[in-house]
């Protein structure tokens, strides 16, 4: 008995894998000694983290331009490769190993879920690639990175710490907190009570899902609770139906939320007064620092996000940290030198890279302080104490309260 | 207790209202054309979009935004089925419905591609609730919920009693017999997916000014819309609606019982439940 | 450049047994599985966490599984008389509880932190370049064996019977089928499938989030096995490699296209992934490799 069997066309097959791999083929080796310093980041382009990706790599290019217009590093000039996270873990891992083993870049920068950048962690301390990151959860610089990560976002019990001082110092006695469910929600809550609790007050909590195109019911479990100050602590795509579904159910008390989340581009996509008065909260250099108006510029936005301030303060320490250490241009020169240009006494505060690379050719010691804080980080690569940025949204503009 | 239950079957109406339209419209493509489009998401987004760019750029009020939003989302929705989609019908509700998830991806990449990722929103004035005694309702919903009964109406009578309604049931039934009578299934498939079409994109501008317009919107709700028009019944315009209104109803009151966080697993059991108990959903016909 | 390689064509196997999972359900039995994500998930979750309490390697792959069969079961039985379309959009549904529960039920699966030091087995021994070689003969070794298994399956009389019950459930019925335990059955051993690769993966990247498990992957494998041939396992195990070389070469492509910002061509990239299904299902809707069936036994005509 003979089995008729279909063969596979093998034509169409090899035409198949020729047009996928003609792809691959195009991508250029690396050179390694010389040759332009090669600089990843990997972003938000696409997926829930969309909205903060654009004004990520708009930032980080801009650097790159300026600095390769001013002599680039030691004579090098960078070539900065974006590639897409897709907001999804998977797909980060993927365009990560495109970074790391293709385009060889000495430091993956600017991964933004805590997802993306714990699971792209490994590929980058195995490999010896700096990774710097703007992700919250605590878990991650407890990962046994060997000094290969740093996180320019602030510890999110400080952040929550300062959230509850501030609110109870603008008088409020019960307050709300309301977030999506992340790695850091508990870590929050449990920042904002102590504060409350040293007050005598009380706090409530509640987790919402993020993808809901109405809140009214959760809006009335907050009600319930009678609020004096609501703590948001959600994204921009569900915070603004928040802000709207708390304005239609008549809340009158106070809204603290986090600067990435009552954004520019939030603030102006809704009428006033959705959002008129509610107070944001980031982390800040200190007072007189140039580097926020310096990042405005850059970004083209009058209030860039903490996410887009961080971005900028991750390309200039890798920059400055590479130029500092000599030698190889990879990712243990940078890990062996960036807290000598981020910290330390008696040095030259800087807060941009071209300055900062002028201060370092002339053998200079330099200190640099960013627009997103004081840039000085832990042996585990956390940002130690660093000051905040309170605003106030005041007829559709972010107004500035102080710097503390 | 008794007024936080009214209260979520309140808010609930007024939630259902927002994916009503858009319930509509798939349930009236899959009743002509016989399969699932998830590219409905992608109509959502476009007319959400389309209403944003009349509202920002030349100052339209809300009823000649909605129209345009309409009009954007039923020629694309006519273009695709023609270019893409109607091809592949022949093939099986299936392979439609997969090339129908292809289309979604690449319309809202396109859209991506145009307008960036930032959230946009319309330029018209928010109304806070009034109060009916211990309830509160909100008055622009309480408007898109009059105005997804009225459309439901207007559709419902349509495919009823107009001559052009009457053929769409005829395809609908049978294709070849319908040719028979003298009607062209393909002129009365292109007047179903752009009227399909466009009432998701009416849905989208409407889901846009409670909320914001971004390329991802309507993919957001496009499990709650699928939801309404199986638990109504696919292929039933009244259905529809009434499906959206107890999905909305459902995960209001679900929070009464079950934490916030799992919303979005509502649909699901709603659909599971519908399905497991009455195949054909509230007001489906007996699926043949 | 090697080792990326080397990932790639790890992932490229994962993503294939992914895709024999669902040229089980769907090419062969007819049944849309759409949630296929949620079954990847269960597979490494349950992986993760049995080896996280102290489990050797190979038994939490093996509990990964058994929960992919049970998972597999509670489905087929949910969903016993719904037809296709429903069929569809209910298992996608699933795919989203899945997540909402590993994202939320924080006491099990670590909520939104995701489970990470996941073991790699022989990690250690084999070192950092030892270990990719491994695990990508091993992923290849493993997609091998479910290939012929299946492949085996694809032409034999039980293969036939999931056919027949593809194209009409009521004749296979009327013929005399058990067409609802076939149903289960391929449900069952389709879900092993998917969480077993869900495992593989799990360890082989050492970090799961609830992140990795969103319905995104499910289309890149429904592109896999439209791509490569319905109904044959050797189409999905080559779509499956396809797609994640096409993926991966569209990166390249940016360096094709000047002039535009990072969010627009991170667009056109995944623009590609649905135009090149949407070419696909056009041009040559039943794939690359054509779908074989076996001819019934011949007709004796002595009895």
């Amino acid at each position: 008995m003979t089995q008729r069997t279909l063969l596979p066309n093998r034509r169409e097959i090899l035409q198949l894998s020729a047009l996928a791999c003609s792809g691959l083929l195009a991508a250029r080796p690396a050179a390694a000694q010389s040759g332009p310093v090669r600089l990843g980041a990997l972003l938000p382009l696409t997926g829930a983290g969309g909205p903060y990706g654009a004004p990520m790599a708009k930032v980080a290019k801009a650097v790159v331009d300026e600095v390769n217009a001013a002599g680039g590093i030691l004579g090098r000039k960078i070539e900065l490769f974006v590639e897409d996270d897709q907001t999804n873990a998977e797909a980060a891992v993927r365009a990560a190993r495109k970074l790391i083993d293709v385009d060889k870049v000495a430091a993956v920068m600017g991964t933004w879920s805590s997802a993306v950048t714990t699971a792209v962690a490994p590929l980058c301390w195995e490999s010896k690639t700096f990774q710097t990151t703007t992700s919250g959860a605590d878990s991650i610089t407890l990962l046994p990175h060997q000094g290969y990560l740093i996180r320019t976002q602030p510890n999110t019990t400080l952040q929550g710490q300062k959230f509850g001082a501030f609110a109870v110092e603008s008088g409020a006695k019960k307050v709300f907190f309301i977030s999506p469910q992340t790695p850091f929600v508990k870590t929050q809550l449990d920042g904002i009570s102590a504060a409350l609790k040293k007050s005598g007050g009380s706090v409530g909590s509640l987790v919402y899902d993020d993808k809901r195109p109405s809140y009214r019911s959760e809006v009335d479990e907050i009600l319930r609770f009678e609020p004096d100050a609501i703590i948001l602590g959600g994204y921009t795509p569900d915070t603004i139906v928040m802000l709207k579904d708390l304005f239609r159910a008549g809340y009158k008390g106070s809204k603290i939320a986090f600067a990435y989340s009552v954004n520019q581009k939030l603030i102006e996509s809704v009428p006033p007064e959705i959002v008129e008065g509610t107070f944001t909260i980031s982390p800040s250099p200190a007072e007189g620092s140039n580097a926020y108006a310096r990042v405005a510029k850059l970004a083209g936005m009058s209030n860039p996000d903490p996410y887009t301030a961080q971005m900028y303060d991750q390309i200039n320490l890798v920059v400055l940290a590479l130029a500092a250490g000599g030698g190889e241009m990879n990712g243990t020169t940078i890990k062996t030198s960036v807290r000598t240009i981020s910290q330390g006494t008696d040095r030259s505060k800087v807060d941009n890279a071209t300055e900062g690379l002028k201060l370092l050719a002339a053998k200079k010691k330099i200190d640099y302080d960013g627009a997103s804080g004081p840039c000085d980080f832990t042996d585990i690569g956390d940002i130690g104490d660093c000051k905040f940025r309170y605003e106030q949204v005041k007829s559709a503009k972010l107004a500035l309260l102080r710097i503390a | 207790m008794f007024s936080s239950l009214l209260q979520a079957i309140v808010s609930g109406l007024m939630t259902g209202s927002l994916i009503a339209l858009p319930a509509i419209g798939f349930t009236t493509i899959f009743a002509v054309l016989r399969y699932p489009s998830f590219a409905i998401a992608a109509y959502m987004t476009i007319g959400g979009f389309a209403g944003i760019y009349a509202n920002q750029h030349f100052g339209m009020g809300i009823v000649a935004l909605l129209l345009l939003a309409a009009a954007v989302a039923g020629l694309v929705g006519l273009l695709a089925e023609q270019a893409v989609l109607g091809p592949l019908r022949p093939a099986g509700a299936l392979t439609a419905a997969i090339g129908s998830i292809a289309l979604n991806v690449v319309l809202e990449n396109i859209l991506r591609f145009s307008f960036g990722n930032d959230l946009q929103g319309f330029n018209l004035p928010i109304h806070p609730d009034m109060r009916l005694g211990p309830i509160r309702v909100g008055s622009q919903q309480l408007q898109n919920l009059g105005l997804a009964i009225a459309v439901m109406a207007a559709v419902f009578l349509f495919l009823r009693y107009s001559r052009f309604g009457r053929a769409m049931r005829a395809v609908a039934d049978n294709a070849d017999l319908a040719r028979l009578k003298g009607i062209d299934p393909k002129i009365i498939c292109g007047v179903a997916v752009a009227l399909g079409a466009a009432l998701a994109g009416v849905g989208g501008a409407l889901l846009g000014m409670d909320t914001s317009i971004d390329p991802l919107t309507g993919y957001r709700v496009l499990l709650s819309v699928f939801a309404a028009a199986v638990l109504g019944g696919l292929g039933s315009t009244p259905g529809a609606v009434l499906g959206a209104l107890a999905i909305g109803v459902a995960e209001e009151a679900s929070l009464l019982v079950v934490p916030a966080t799992y919303r979005g697993a509502i649909a699901f059991f709603a659909i599971l439940a519908m399905l497991t108990f009455r195949p054909r959903g509230l007001l489906g016909e007996r699926s043949t | 450049m090697a080792s990326y390689v080397l990932f790639t064509l790890t992932i490229g196997g994962i993503y294939a047994l992914l895709a024999l999972s669902l040229n089980l359900v769907w090419g062969m039995a007819g049944m849309v599985n759409l949630g296929l994500a949620g079954f990847f998930a269960v597979g490494a979750y349950a992986s993760a966490i049995a080896t996280g309490a102290g489990a050797p390697v190979i038994l939490g792959w093996l509990l990964a599984i058994a929960c992919g069969v049970v998972a597999g079961l509670v489905i087929t039985f949910a969903t016993l008389r719904l037809r296709d379309d429903y069929l569809a959009i209910v298992t996608l549904g699933f795919g989203e509880v899945v997540r909402l529960v590993a994202l939320n039920e924080r006491w099990l699966t670590k909520g939104a932190d995701g489970i990470s030091g996941i073991p790699g087995p022989f990690k250690q021994a084999l070192g950092q370049t030892g270990f990719p070689i491994f695990y990508c003969v091993l992923v290849s070794v493993i997609v091998g064996g479910v290939w012929l298994a299946l492949r085996r399956l694809d032409l034999s009389p039980y293969g036939r019977t999931l056919k027949a019950i593809r194209e009409d459930q009521e004749l296979a019925r009327f013929a005399g089928k058990p067409v609802l335990r076939f149903k289960f059955e391929a449900f069952a051993v389709a879900a092993a499938i998917a969480a077993l690769a869900g495992a593989l993966y799990g360890h082989f990247q050492s970090y799961i989030s609830p992140d990795h498990f969103q319905s995104l992957i499910t289309i890149y494998i429904f592109l896999a096995v439209t791509a490569g041939g319905v109904g044959r396992p050797l189409g999905a195990v080559v779509g499956a490699y396809a797609v994640v070389v096409f993926l991966e070469a569209t990166r390249f492509f940016a360096d094709v296209l000047p002039g535009l910002q990072p969010v627009q061509l991170a667009a056109v990239r995944e623009m590609l992934v649905g135009a090149a299904l949407l070419v696909v299902l056009l041009c040559k809707p039943t794939g690359l490799l054509a779908e074989r069936i076996a001819p019934a036994a011949p007709y004796r005509k002595s009895r």
